[in-house]
């Protein structure tokens, strides 16, 4: 009974593991390594490249600076309406891709709720390379805020009153105790957010459009070359295939090595502690 | 069925029990190559369809309907255009179908027989089926934009329709067929001559295509 069981249970997971990992390993049969490499000097490819790192580099610039305070007071502070706040920064995080290209559209694009505004100041966002900031802040920013909430709430309350007991000022217990101690889980919510950036795909076609060089990202290029040259498109997805890996063995193993070169010295007491 | 964008409204008026997959003509063709299942194809442009039969995924296509290429604003003008060849001043917003896609092969047509293919730089964004384009243009997010005349009745409160001068304007044929290897092979042609019959017709002019 308990053999039948446990077949089951590995019939089941070779049988998702199967589903999940044949589509990806179906974009490298078609062309060969040194093929799919050559199709990625397309200008179209390097310049989807280019577009998505600057655009993805200033959201995640945006993300972090924002977020990590933001974060921090959600962690830290108790107040009315706390649920709400945390629920609303994570409402992105389930909200169809299309649906939050429509919202963008709705309050920045010109006849959107705040295109008036705007407007009055000569600034126009949609279809700029600034829409694909906005696009990829609104899906992206959530799994960082959500993981740096959870790390700031791990770190030990006690580490923080002492430091403030000791005299230290709240920026200062900020900076040199809570941001240390959360670090791992920091680092694994940035990487996250900025893998998903790097991805998006609706809301950047719907409220930033597609031009090769300013707006068109590695993901609206292989839409965009689907129709026209389908190896270029392959290439582009299979980069995507190795950052997106890359990406995630780095969430995955940037904590064990921190916890080999941490020289935090409170991590003596913690460890003592727990 | 596989049916261009710019069919989405007049179709399902021939055949409600249909089901559809409206999309650029190009995307289409790329499903249909990729071996996506469909029972007829429907596209804004003779090249897919003939690049189809000749690799042998099509029945012979049949023309079904014309359309003519126009310009769109926003019913507010901001950059105030008043001819085509006005999208050749800078810093306008225009918005094309993407290279491949019908609609936006045949405005670079139109430019170039205009000789103002210098627009193309005011490209700000290329869309991959003529409603983004119409979208684009009726959220005044873009200044202008070619569609096709059939494309203008849903918006026609949001945007204004500036002509092309018949010299620049390209000859657009919509061509219909069985796809080879049809799951529904009698339905689909029963649904092609629906299309080529006079209900068709009727439901195609009144949509304001051109009857071949």
């Amino acid at each position: 009974m308990r053999r039948l069981f446990d077949v089951s249970l590995g019939l089941a997971t070779a049988l998702l593991l199967a589903f999940l990992v044949l589509p990806l390993v179906a974009i490298f049969t078609r062309l060969s390594p040194l093929e799919l490499f050559a199709q990625l000097g397309d200008p179209v490819a390097v310049d989807a490249l280019l577009v998505s790192l600057e655009t993805s580099l200033v959201a995640h610039a945006f993300i972090l600076l924002v977020g990590t305070p933001a974060a921090y007071l959600l962690a830290t502070r108790r107040f009315r309406g706390r649920p709400l706040v945390l629920t609303l920064i994570e409402l992105p995080l389930v909200l169809p891709p299309a649906v939050a290209g429509i919202a963008l559209l709705s309050a920045f694009g010109a006849s959107g709720l705040l295109g008036g505004a705007l407007d009055v100041l000569g600034v126009s966002v949609a279809l700029t390379p600034a829409a694909v900031v906005l696009a990829v802040v609104l899906v992206a920013s959530p799994f960082y805020v959500r993981q740096a909430v959870a790390s700031f709430e791990a770190v030990d309350r006690n580490l923080l009153d002492a430091s403030r007991t000791l005299g230290v000022g709240p920026f200062t217990t900020f900076r040199r105790v809570a941001l240390p101690l959360a670090g791992r889980g920091l680092g694994a919510g940035s990487t996250l957010a900025f893998a998903r950036g790097l991805g998006e795909f609706g809301a950047t076609i719907m409220f930033a459009g597609s031009i090769q060089g300013r707006t068109q990202t590695l993901p609206l290029a292989i839409y965009a070359q689907l129709g026209r040259d389908f190896d270029v498109a392959l290439a582009v997805g299979a980069l995507l295939v190795l950052v997106s890996l890359v990406v995630l063995l780095v969430a995955k193993l940037v904590p064990s090595w921190s916890d080999f070169t941490s020289i935090w010295p409170f991590r003596s007491v913690r460890s003592a502690s727990s | 069925m596989f049916a261009a964008a710019s069919l989405a409204d007049v179709l399902p008026a021939v055949e409600s029990s249909a089901s559809f997959n409206f999309a650029g003509s190009d995307t289409l063709a790329a499903q249909l190559r990729a071996g996506a299942k469909a029972d007829v194809y429907a596209a804004a442009s003779s090249t897919y369809p003939e690049q189809l039969l000749a690799e042998g995924l099509l029945e012979e296509p049949r023309v079904f309907a014309t359309n003519r290429l126009v310009l769109i604003v926003p019913r507010a003008n901001p950059a105030g255009i008043e001819v085509v060849t006005d999208l050749v001043r800078p810093g306008i917003r225009l918005v094309l179908g993407a290279e491949g896609v019908p609609v936006g092969d045949y405005a670079r047509e139109a430019l170039e027989r205009l000789e103002a293919t210098r627009a193309l730089e005011n490209v700000v964004s290329e869309e991959d089926s003529v409603s983004g384009v119409v979208a684009k243009v009726a959220l005044g997010d873009a200044d202008a934009g070619f569609v096709y005349a059939t494309d203008v009745k849903p918006v026609e409160d949001e945007v204004a329709v500036i002509e092309l001068p018949s010299s620049a304007q390209p000859e657009i044929r919509y061509l219909i067929a069985v796809v080879a290897g049809a799951d529904h092979p009698d339905e689909a042609r029963a649904f092609v001559e629906r299309v080529l019959s006079d209900e068709g017709r009727r439901a195609l002019s009144a949509a304001g295509f051109g009857l071949p």
